[in-house]
This record gives C-alpha cells, structure tokens and sequence, in this order.
C-alpha cells in the first residue's frame, strides 16, 4: 500500500512538473468550478485521493457535483426547440428535390438528396430521443424489428436508403418517400413543443456524437450507404447547436466547454479534409484510406472523452442518498 | 458431475504426463503451496501456480446422464463454434455426429497421440505435443433448429421449445453470426487446449458440418476475495451472482433440464435449451459514464457486487422493502432480469457465459463483449420471458446483440459407448 501512495504522489510531481496541474481557467461565475483533466491526471488523483493524498494542484478537489436550477435549462430549450422547426422547414424541400430525382431515374441525384435529407434530419440531434415510435418511422434501423428488413413498419430513411443502394426500382421507392414526406409533416406540428428533460438534454451534448461513432462510422445503422462521414459530420453540427444554448450556463462553470471547444475545432478540421481529399462529396465509410479513418476515429474519440464531462457539469439534483439494506441475510 | 479433487488431479498428470512433466510442473507449484504467502500479491501467486499445476491434468468426464460443460464450473477459455450441416442424406449427418462424439470424448479424456508410419500425415495436429493433457476440457453440442427442417427427416423429431433465435427489442442479428444446425462449446483452462480442440473437431466432420460462424472467450481471473466471489465482465460488474446451485438437483431439474413428457420427444429427456447470445458491449461509451450511473443501471455497487445499500456480493436485495425503487431502480437490471419473487422463480435460468474481445470494429472502437450462454428448460418460459422484460432497462443503450442461436443440447451420452445425439437417429 505504502509503494502504491508513493507511486501515486510520484507521479503528481511528475505532472506539476510538466505544468499540467491546471488553474480553474477564470472562473467568475457564481456556480462552483470543477476543473477538467486528462484522463491520466483525473486517474492520478483519484489514486492519489484513495491513498490519503491530495489532488494535482496540491489540494483535494471540492466535489463538481454543484446542481443547476431546472429553470436555467428554460431558454436553451426554447432555442433548440425552434432550431429544430427550422432544420424541419429545411428539410421538406430537400426532399422534394429527393422525390424529383427518383422521378425522373436519376440514381446519382437521388443518393446525394438522399444523403442530404437524412444529414439534416440528424441534425436534430438535441432532441431526437423525445420523437418516440415517430423517430424509429422516419430515422429507424430494421434489425430491431420482428422482421427485419421485410417488417411492414420498416420505413423512412433507411428503407429508402436500401432501395437505393441495392439498385431497386426508383419507381418502386417514391410511396416510401411519400410516407416519409408525411411523417415529417407529422413532426412538424410536434417539434415545437415537445417534453424536454435538463438531464436528458444536456446528456445528448455527449451523446449525439456517441451514436455517430457506435452506429454511423461503424456502418452498423448505414449498412447500404455507408454514410459515417456525413452523419458524424450532423452530429457535430447538432452538437455545437446544443452546446451552443448551453454556453452560457457552462461557462466558467468548467474548464470542460474550453477543452471541448478545442476538440471540435479539431474534429471539424477533420472532416473538412476529409472531404476536401474526396473531390468535396462525403465518402462512404469503407473509402477512407486507413490513415484518414485512423484520423477521424481517433480525433472523434478525444472529442469524445472532453465531452463526456458535460452532463455532469450540468446536474440539476444532487443525486439522493441510497438508503442501506436492512440487516443483512445471506441470500439463497 | 462434481469437479475432482485436486490432489487427484496431480495424481493424474503422473500417470498421464509422466515423471518429466509433473516434475517441471510441481517445481512451481509445490513450493508457494508449502509456504505461507506473505503479502497479498504473493497470495495471488501460490494461488495461480497451484490451479496451473491441478488444471492442466484434470479430466471432466465426458460420459454421463447429461453433457458436460452445463453445470461444470466454468473453466478460463472457451470457443462457441456454429457448423451448418452439408451432408446429402441423413446416414451421413449421423456418421458425422456421432464422429463428433468420439473425438471430443478422446480429446476430454486426453492421453498419447498415436504414432503412425512417418509418411503419413500425423492422426493428430500435435499442437499440444506427444500428449493431449485434459485441461479440464469439456465439449458440449447441440443441435439448431434449422437441422430439423426438410433435408434430413428430422421433423418430426424437432424438440418442442427449438426455434429459431427471434429478433428481440435492440437486437441487431447479423446473420453471418447467428443460428446455425449443429454448436459446439469447447471449454478449457488453457487458450491452446481449446484452439485444439476446435482444430481437431472440425477435422473430424470436415467434408459434412462445415464453419459457420465462431467466438472465442475468456473468464475474467480469480481475483477474489473469496473463491466464490462472481467473476467480472467487461463493464467491470460482477456477473452471475444469483446464478441458481448447480449442486442442487432438485432446481437443476426444475430449471435445466428437460424432463419426460410435457409434449417433448422422448428422446429429448435430461437434454437442454442453450441460447446463445453474441452482445457486443460499447466499452468506450460505458467508460465515459459515470460511476453512480452506472451503478444505478446495474443496481449493484460495481467493486463489492452487493446490491446497492448492501456491503456483501451475495446479499438478498430485498426488492419487498424497497417497492418504489429508492434503493435499487426499478428498471435496473438485475430487478429486471431477477425479480425474485415467487411467480418469477421458474423464470430463472443458468448462465455460463464469457468475456470477448475481437480486436476493433470499422469506427476504431473496441469489438468487446459478452459471450452470452444460457441454459434452461423452456426459453419461452424462462429466457425470453427475461429479455422481454429487459427491453426497458436504460443499459440497452451501452450494449448491441449482434449474433447468436437458440440450440438444443441433447442428453449426455449415458456411457462409454453412447454418442451425443444417438436417441436423434433411433426415433427418427
């Protein structure tokens, strides 16, 4: 035990010395200010704080777990909330120009409206989670369903997306066009004053771009297009549109925005190579060469790693006590 | 089907191995057993080096009511191993099965390959050396329902609960993963007795059951603090603490095994329902969670493995005095998987599973996840009754099914004579 302290307390030193204990980066708002670390430093410290020790700056951390009040989440939600209507008014003419590429057998068109259609629907990302059976209509994937890609409720995006990548018929794709036109009318009516949670809505600044990596660049909810790229591309666009209504209550609350900032900048740039060295069209998946994939995967999972510190910078309820088992019985 | 002592089992290995091999292997063990360790690493040393010494002579018998590798303990390594059928007619399939039987009994058993001319191709690969030690082998098959289908006459013979996997909430089968006529599980202490397992196994049906789809696994150490403290999964949870007592029959009978009548085949008597599940666990994404939220989506404290508010692994949660979930939520997974109550006692089922790690996925995210394997009596009772429950727990967001079967695991063979499926072919 005694090496394991020593290692630990070593290894702070070490840190300091590299100058990486971090200040807490100009906090003047009213809210406490936990600090952000690297994974090491924050993997150093809670050794170092289970050893009795203290924390990198040579004091022990106050806990970040500082709640917001509900009502600070109100304005966010009201700018997402008509965000999101006007990403919906965007979308319908994207899909007019959808309906008039299948119409007239225009394969090539038909994908890239395809592509820019489904982007746009992704970048509603702060609030997707709350759209219920509607989103699994418009943006849902076949293998949750009984029957797979034959279920008679397999629709939308990426029933037209099999369809169009696996040489179907345009013809035979416009009725699943027109189904998808008229559930995002549904939509529509709903988007404006759908149910958002503070804990939900601050825990999709995280996670938007956890789906992209999970489901998107791995191929598994694009198996026909391959269209990662694209839909990580929406996702960083969705998650700047969240993080941008939180600013304010994230500021100076943590260091975390500051180095989330610097990671999306980074994934951004990414991106906006990537597509530069395909001619400026988003490549699929599989056409990355292995070092932009390399690049994308890893600087998407750094980014990942900052944001991962957001919904916890953002609790509105300290969490309740756990109340203790009554005396124990060894269970059979 | 009890484990073997240990000392027998070194007993063994003299006779199997022979005075060089014992004598290299007891030079590391004899030694830390004699002494008393003095720190708590050192403890964990006499302990490995004296399971190394006992498990690589142990031999699980392969012959008995029912098949091995159910209720034995679960041994370190492990291959799930799907073959589809090619064989043009029934004899053929027959031939293979009971082929399968033979090897896998010689392999269980270990013993000195023979030697055969120099010009011919060695009867074994030899991977092990001259001698195939045990290592706790155990090889158990089962059968899909895909084999009862038109091709071999088997219709009829079909074991009442066998269907194919069904898609259930999240899942995302790829097919080129799932189902499947005939699985084989191999189990061993060591990786390299199960890779020779495998590799002499399909030799033997080569030709008629060909390589659908594999999974290699592995258990997570002992790493205590007690010998029955549950091992971990790649979440870092403790799994398989309310596993039923394989050492009680009475449950294993109304749990495990199939049992005469009830409208199953007669041959299916003292046979089981395997389900297999491939679930891939989003690693990353669950070590960028929060320790209480995660505790709170498990509810088990993550360290100990008690339910939360208790301190010891194997404590009654006791959901009666916590009806609104203050303690444990009620869409945590072990209240969903396990209620404990009385109506959903005959749910329970007995797990067996294993870690995986299949290198990355085409995001550069770990492939890392549960070999999940399940035996129970009746799947519509006991585990799809489970999952259908677990379809509401917030876990299913860190987690994908992506592979997998439902299979049914015949009888064991009864005796030294008997082959795995043979009460199949006599009714058929």
């Amino acid at each position: 035990m005694a090496a394991a302290a020593l290692a630990a307390v070593l290894g702070i030193v070490a840190l300091a010395a590299l100058g990486v204990g971090g200040g807490s980066g100009g906090a003047t708002h009213s809210f406490a200010a936990p600090r952000k670390l690297t994974p090491l430093q924050a993997y150093s410290e809670q050794s170092a704080i289970r050893a009795g020790a203290a924390g990198v700056d040579g004091a022990r951390p106050a806990p970040d777990l500082v709640p917001l009040p509900a009502s600070a989440f109100n304005r966010p939600f009201a700018v997402s909330r008509s965000y999101d209507a006007r990403q919906l008014a965007v979308l319908v003419p994207e899909l007019a120009t959808l309906r008039a590429a299948l119409k007239r057998d225009d394969r090539a068109a038909a994908e890239a409206a395809w592509q820019t259609a489904w982007a746009r629907y992704l970048r509603l990302g702060g609030v997707y989670g709350e759209f219920g059976a509607l989103d699994q209509q418009i943006d849902g994937t076949p293998g949750v369903l009984p029957g797979g890609t034959h279920d008679p409720s397999f629709s939308g995006f990426h029933r037209l997306e099999m369809g169009l990548w696996t040489g179907a018929p345009l013809a035979s794709l416009l009725g699943w066009e027109a189904r998808l036109s008229v559930d995002v009318y549904r939509l529509r009516r709903f988007v404006g004053h759908v149910p958002l949670d503070p804990l939900d809505y601050s825990a999709r600044a995280h996670e938007i771009l956890e789906d992209a990596q999970r489901d998107l660049l791995s191929g598994t909810a694009v198996p026909w297009s391959g269209a990662g790229v694209v839909g990580t591309a929406a996702g960083l666009d969705a998650t700047e549109e969240v993080l941008g209504t939180l600013r304010g209550l994230l500021d100076g609350r943590e260091d975390a925005i500051e180095v989330v900032d610097t990671w999306l900048v980074r994934l951004r740039a990414t991106l906006d190579s990537i597509r530069r060295a395909h001619g400026g069209v988003w490549p699929a998946n599989a056409r990355l060469t292995q070092l932009q994939a390399e690049q994308l995967d890893g600087t998407l999972g750094g980014a990942l790693e900052a944001l991962e510190a957001i919904p916890g910078a953002l609790e509105t309820t300290l969490p309740p006590p756990i109340p203790p088992l009554p005396a124990p019985r060894p269970s059979t | 089907m009890s484990p073997l002592d240990r000392r027998q089992f070194v007993t063994r290995s003299a006779a199997l191995l022979g005075a060089g091999g014992v004598g290299a292997l007891s030079a590391g063990g004899a030694p830390a057993a004699a002494s008393a360790p003095a720190s708590p690493v050192e403890a964990l040393e006499a302990r490995a080096d004296a399971a190394a010494v006992a498990n690589l002579a142990a031999a699980v018998p392969f012959d008995g009511p029912h098949q091995a590798g159910i209720l034995t303990p679960r041994q370190a390594q492990a291959t799930v191993l799907a073959l589809d059928s090619i064989a043009p007619d029934q004899l053929t399939l027959r031939e293979a099965l009971q082929q399968l039987t033979l090897r896998a009994r010689e392999l269980a058993q270990g013993g000195a390959n023979p030697l055969l001319e120099i010009d011919d191709p060695p009867a074994d690969s030899g991977i092990l050396g001259p001698v195939n030690a045990p290592d706790g082998l155990t090889v158990t098959i089962g059968l899909g329902s895909s084999l009862f289908d038109d091709r071999y006459g088997l219709a009829r013979q079909r074991p009442r609960q066998l269907i194919t996997m069904p898609n259930f909430a999240h899942d995302a089968l790829d097919p080129t993963r799932s189902h499947g006529d005939v699985l084989v599980q191999v189990c061993a202490h060591q990786r390299d007795t199960v890779v020779h397992t495998v590799r002499e196994l399909v030799r033997t049906v080569r030709g008629t059951l060909q390589q659908r789809w594999a999974l290699d696994g592995f258990q997570s150490a002992d790493r205590g603090p007690s010998a029955r403290s549950s091992r971990r999964n790649l979440f870092a949870f403790r799994d398989g603490t309310a596993n039923p007592d394989v050492t009680d029959a009475a449950l294993m009978k109304q749990l495990v095994w199939v049992g005469s009548g009830g409208g199953e085949p007669a041959w299916t008597a003292g046979g089981t329902y395997l389900v297999a599940r491939a679930i891939r666990m989003h690693v990353e994404f669950w070590d960028r969670v929060g320790l209480q939220e995660q505790q709170t989506m498990i509810g088990r404290a993550r360290d100990s493995g008690a339910p939360l508010g208790g301190t010891e692994e194997f404590e009654d949660p006791r959901y009666d005095l916590d009806p609104t979930g203050r303690r444990i939520a009620l869409d945590a997974h072990i209240r969903l998987a396990n209620p404990r109550t009385t109506a959903t006692a005959e749910q329970r089922i007995l797990r067996r599973g294993y870690n995986y790690h299949r290198g990355f996925d085409q995001a550069g995210a770990l492939d890392q996840g549960l070999m999940f394997m399940a035996f129970n009596q009746d799947p519509a009772r006991q585990f799809a009754t489970i999952q259908d429950r677990l379809a509401a727990e917030p876990m299913v967001d860190y987690i994908t099914p992506v592979g997998g079967g439902y299979f049914f695991v015949p009888p064991g063979t009864g005796g030294p004579n008997g082959w795995i499926g043979s009460g199949l072919f006599a009714s058929a």
